[in-house]
């Protein structure tokens, strides 16, 4: 671990089951940072776990509805979409109240075989995951059958490094060194970017994962582009507080979250 | 250096031969691509047999194996449902399902959460066949919540038996299977029709993949078989399998045939695709495996399957060219050996061309074509001899006339004048002239003489070219000699030369175009004639032209009456007279030098003031500028005379009017006398003059006044300089030209010769000059003698 090895930390990164959210580790007390999405931690906080952002990688919304029959997803009224079943998508059940499409949620563990297999109508879909999974599973998408949220009014930052508060106010300096070696390598990959396709795809075999280096670079290229901020340009690792503010009011009005979430509350004192 | 294709031109055995054996290339080519086209498509169509019928066995291996699970889960759910009420029944029932079907690798049967609220969240009974020793749990734990897990909600969602994508399974909490497998997946209801759970029998897809992968009806060819998701499931290169969907190399470099055939398989659809995998040209033969959603396929490459036919084609091409190429220089060798003769004949004929007539053609007593072509040149050789004998001859002939007529040529040259200045002793006249001749003898002619103070001048362009027209304009010249010898007007003269030149000229057809000319050199009286000719220029202070009249030409009406025109020449006048070869002389672009630029020329000469010498030099450098190295059609012929009488100081003038009585004659001896001493001449000369005077008024006293000779009268008028004595005697009487009359033949007796022929024969004798005019109804005589 390169940059955690020069900032002198010890790092064991350890991945969560299919089904066993990340939280769930933090929570067993089985992992002291883990990477959670802005609507996750506020979840999280509002029920009673306080939280503190040290690093904040996602600057744009990745989630979008691809539904099948390319048909427009805000035509399908009461349809079966599928939901990740480890905590994404809190975004996607205020969308579905606030428009009254009432969809019918069908967590799904980990692929997109429930789509592929006709299980399910649609399907919430990460721009660099199951996106790319679907146009490598043979499915045209287009602007009729994709609906980004982002472009919607729901832009809201997604992944960042959490930790609890209570390891926070303990390990700050610890806390701060890897969040700062985490950003560093961000910023190493998205100058090298083959060379960190190497270094991911050395993993992937060494660990059997299902996917491939074509599908391995869409996705880095998805993921640097989702880094940078739209009005700056650049990439800035924070929290915006207007995204953290209408995340929080949407959560509130559709009764996902029992009091507001400031950004105060996630950031690092 | 020769190059291929004219050594290939060079022999007509060698073209015979490339012909021969190019339709033969092009028969055996057709021929060959079409049994090429034949058997391409039959050993197409044994591959697509052979390729197709494998598949379908394969598919139909696969397909029963597959059926015998779908029947083992469609004969366990009745159990199931009829033992609800005991739950750890099931964990039997998945020991049994795979105790009795060796060839599942697990089987589970799961319930809705909290189906069972005693046995809380998760229940789902899983057995699983670890290398025949088979393992039984309770599946479900935080890390595996299964009810999320694919191969559960498919069935409950589509509310159907399903078969699920293969898949890797991970429980890290418990047991679990290793190997890739694929579920068939059965939703359970209960009496009611509500959903409580699925049972899923697990298949290792380990021995789908060698049942699949065995499948090689081609050495090189090789099966692969693809998920709902395009994801290979099958496949040699592992590298591929469950990494790579059919579908991921075309992000990178698009290709439309591979992208189809992903589409057509995932539709489940069956068939044959040509297309290129992997760098190679292949065959794909894909069909659907039964109610799963996978599709198989079996890709042979193109080389496998043509493997044979190439080979064959090879060789029958190597056959081909090589029979070609011997067929070449079979057919080299006889074609050749037929045209030896022909050879041999073009040898000889070539001797003969180059000039050995007497070359003996050889005859080999063939009657074929060649034979009778040898037999032909034979012909043609002796036709050819008599040929150029007559050549020669011919020749011969030809160059005596063309010998002869350059001395003809040299004979007309010699004919006109040549020396210039002609009159180098005169000061009035100065005049110049050439003729410059075509290639060919031609019709143009020039003269000038002066007889008795008058100028004769001609200038003729005789029609057409060659002897015809060189002995015309002889003749014309000397009819003109002939004619101007006696006479003094020009239409006469001109009338003369017409009725001899068309005598005997209809059958001929020549006419001679003439200008004549007969200027008074004391006087300064210019009289000419024109036949057809073109109007002499006058170049004075400015350019004018001598008004004509046209007539017609020489030689073409026996009868034209032509008249005379005159006018006085002013001093310092130049005539200028020409052919038609100085207007008509062409360029190489066939443009005529015409009279604009003879008038633009001459209009210069008239400013500069030039000689006639240099105007005719200057016309010369002109055309010949614009002619330049144009071939010169016509003769060019030019004559210019300019006239400059010189002035006469008067320093004596003395007349005396006498009439016509003989008696009256010793007044004139006296008058002459008297001139004579004040002149101080000497008596002899005196003595002369008298007696030369006396002669011509005895003469008009005689003759001038034939029916009144009373009443006649004759002056005389005498003027010197000093150096010169004129003596003018003029009469009113009948016109009388003693000039015309030929000088008296002394060798006649006194009763032979003609009247006052003696006389004037002594006149002319006895004075240096005489000249003759009639002025105004008068005849006027000038009698001249130099005095130094």
């Amino acid at each position: 671990m390169g940059f955690y090895r020069e900032a002198g930390i010890e790092v064991d990164i350890v991945h969560p089951s299919a089904t066993l959210s990340a939280m769930n580790r933090i929570r067993r007390n089985e992992s002291q940072a883990t990477t959670l999405q802005v609507c996750q931690a506020m979840e999280i906080i509002d029920s009673g776990i306080p939280l503190v952002n040290i690093l904040q990688t996602s600057m744009n919304n990745a989630m979008v509805i691809v539904s099948r029959r390319n048909a427009d997803p805000l035509t399908q009224k009461g349809a079966r979409v599928g939901i990740w079943s480890v905590g994404f998508g809190q975004l996607a059940i205020c969308m579905s109240q606030k428009d009254k499409l009432n969809y019918e949620w069908v967590r799904f563990a980990t692929n997109v075989n429930l789509f592929i297999k006709g299980a399910i109508d649609a399907t919430l879909a990460m721009s660099y995951n199951e996106y790319y999974q679907l146009l490598q599973a043979g499915y045209e998408l287009n602007d009729n059958n994709v609906y980004r949220f982002c472009d919607h009014g729901y832009n809201v930052q997604e992944d960042g490094v959490y930790v609890t508060r209570e390891y926070y106010s303990k390990h700050k300096a610890q806390a701060k060194a890897f969040a700062d070696a985490s950003r560093r390598g961000w910023e190493w990959a998205a100058e090298h970017p083959e060379e960190t396709l190497d270094i991911v795809m050395k993993y992937v075999q060494q660990n059997h994962i299902a996917t491939n280096r074509t599908m391995q670079k869409l996705m880095l290229q998805e993921i640097l582009r989702l880094q940078l901020d739209r009005e700056s340009g650049k990439r800035e690792f924070r929290l915006r507080e207007d995204m953290v503010k209408l995340a929080s009011d949407l959560m509130v009005e559709y009764n996902m979250l029992g009091n507001e979430v400031s950004y105060e509350q996630l950031i690092q004192d | 250096m020769t190059s291929p294709l004219q050594y290939i031109r060079q022999s007509l055995s060698r073209k015979l031969s490339l012909w021969i054996v190019f339709f033969a290339a092009i028969i055996f080519n057709v021929a060959l691509g079409f049994m090429f086209s034949q058997s391409l498509s039959a050993v197409r169509q044994e591959a697509e047999g052979r390729a197709t019928r494998e598949l379908d066995n394969t598919v139909l291996r696969v397909n029963s194996i597959l059926q015998r699970v779908e029947t083992v889960a469609d004969n366990t759910d009745w159990l199931v449902l009829g033992h609800l009420e005991t739950p750890d029944s099931m964990f039997t029932y998945t020991r049994r399902i795979l105790m009795n079907n060796p060839e599942l690798n697990g089987c589970s049967i799961a319930f809705e959460p909290w189906y069972f609220p005693g046995r809380g969240l998760y229940f789902s009974a899983y057995s699983y066949n670890d290398n025949g020793n088979i393992l039984t749990t309770q599946e479900g734990n935080d890390y595996y919540e299964y009810f999320y897990m694919d191969w559960y909600q498919t069935a409950k969602l589509l509310d159907r038996p399903v078969w699920t994508e293969p898949f890797f399974d991970f429980n890290p909490g418990d047991i679990y299977s290793k190997d890739m497998i694929a579920s068939y997946c059965k939703p359970l209801k209960d009496e009611y029709g509500v959903y409580i759970g699925t049972i899923a029998l697990d298949v290792s897809l380990g021995w789908l993949s060698e049942t699949i992968s065995a499948v090689k009806p081609y050495p090189n060819s090789y099966s692969m078989m693809i998920g709902e998701g395009g994801t290979y499931f099958v496949h040699p290169d592992t590298t591929k399998l469950l990494y790579q969907t059919i579908f991921t190399e075309t992000f990178e470099r698009p290709d439309n045939a591979i992208s189809e055939l992903g589409h057509a398989m995932l539709r489940g659809e069956e068939g044959i695709r040509q297309l290129r995998m992997d760098g190679k040209e292949c065959y794909v033969f894909y069909k659907p495996l039964g109610t799963t959603g996978w599709s198989v396929a079996i890709v042979c490459p193109e080389k496998d399957i043509f493997g044979g036919y190439i080979r064959l084609q090879r060789i029958v091409v190597f056959i081909v060219i090589i029979g070609l190429i011997l067929m070449l220089l079979v057919f080299s060798r006889i074609v050749s050996r037929e045209l030896k003769p022909l050879r041999t004949l073009a040898d000889q004929t070539g001797s003969i061309a180059q000039g050995n007539f007497e070359q003996t053609l050889s005859d080999d007593g063939r009657t074929d074509e060649l034979g009778r072509l040898s037999q032909s040149f034979v012909n043609m050789q002796h036709s050819l001899i008599s040929y150029i004998d007559e050549l020669k001859r011919t020749t011969a002939t030809k160059a005596s006339i063309e010998s002869e007529l350059k001395v003809a040529s040299s004979i007309q040259a010699g004919m006109l004048p040549r020396v210039f200045p002609p009159f180098p002793e005169r000061k009035d006249i100065d005049l110049y002239a050439s003729m410059i001749p075509a290639k060919e003898v031609g019709g143009d002619l020039f003269d000038f003489f002066i007889r008795d103070e008058k100028l004769f001048f001609c200038v003729g362009d005789v029609s057409g070219k060659g002897a015809p027209a060189a002995i015309l304009m002889a003749v014309t010249h000397s009819l003109f000699r002939s004619a101007s010898a006696h006479e003094s007007d020009p239409a006469v003269i001109m009338r003369d030369i017409n009725e001899t030149v068309c005598l005997d000229n209809s059958a001929n057809m020549l006419f001679v175009t003439m200008f004549l000319g007969i200027l008074d050199l004391p006087t300064g009286h210019l009289r000419y004639c024109n036949a057809g000719h073109d109007s002499p220029y006058i170049l004075n202070k400015n350019l004018s032209t001598l008004e004509c009249k046209p007539n017609l030409p020489l030689g073409i009406l026996s009868e034209m009456k032509y008249s005379t025109q005159e006018c006085v020449l002013e001093s310092g006048s130049t005539l200028f007279l020409y052919t038609d070869g100085l207007t008509e002389a062409m360029n190489a672009s066939y443009e005529q030098f015409s009279d604009k630029r003879v008038e633009r020329v001459l209009s210069d000469c008239c400013e500069k003031n030039l000689s006639p010498r240099q105007i005719l030099d200057t016309v010369w450098e002109e055309v010949h500028a614009f002619v330049q190295e144009a071939p010169q059609s016509d003769d060019l012929t030019m004559l210019s005379l300019r006239f400059t009488p010189s002035q006469f100081a008067t320093l004596l003038s003395e007349s005396i009017t006498l009439n016509c009585d003989i008696g009256r004659i010793p007044e004139l001896n006296s008058f002459i006398q008297d001139i004579g001493k004040r002149l101080n001449m000497d008596p002899a000369l005196i003595s002369q003059v008298q007696m030369a005077l006396e002669e011509a008024v005895v003469n008009v006293m005689n003759y001038a006044y034939p029916k009144e000779r009373n009443n006649g009268f004759v002056t005389v008028k005498a003027t010197s300089d000093g150096h010169e004595l004129r003596l003018v005697v003029i009469d009113s009487g009948i016109p009388f030209d003693p000039t015309l009359h030929e000088k008296a033949d002394t060798s006649l007796s006194v009763e032979d010769r003609p009247i006052g022929g003696l006389g004037i024969f002594l006149i002319r004798e006895l004075m240096d000059h005489i000249n003759y005019e009639r002025v105004d109804g008068r005849n006027i005589l000038m009698l001249m003698k130099n005095l130094s």
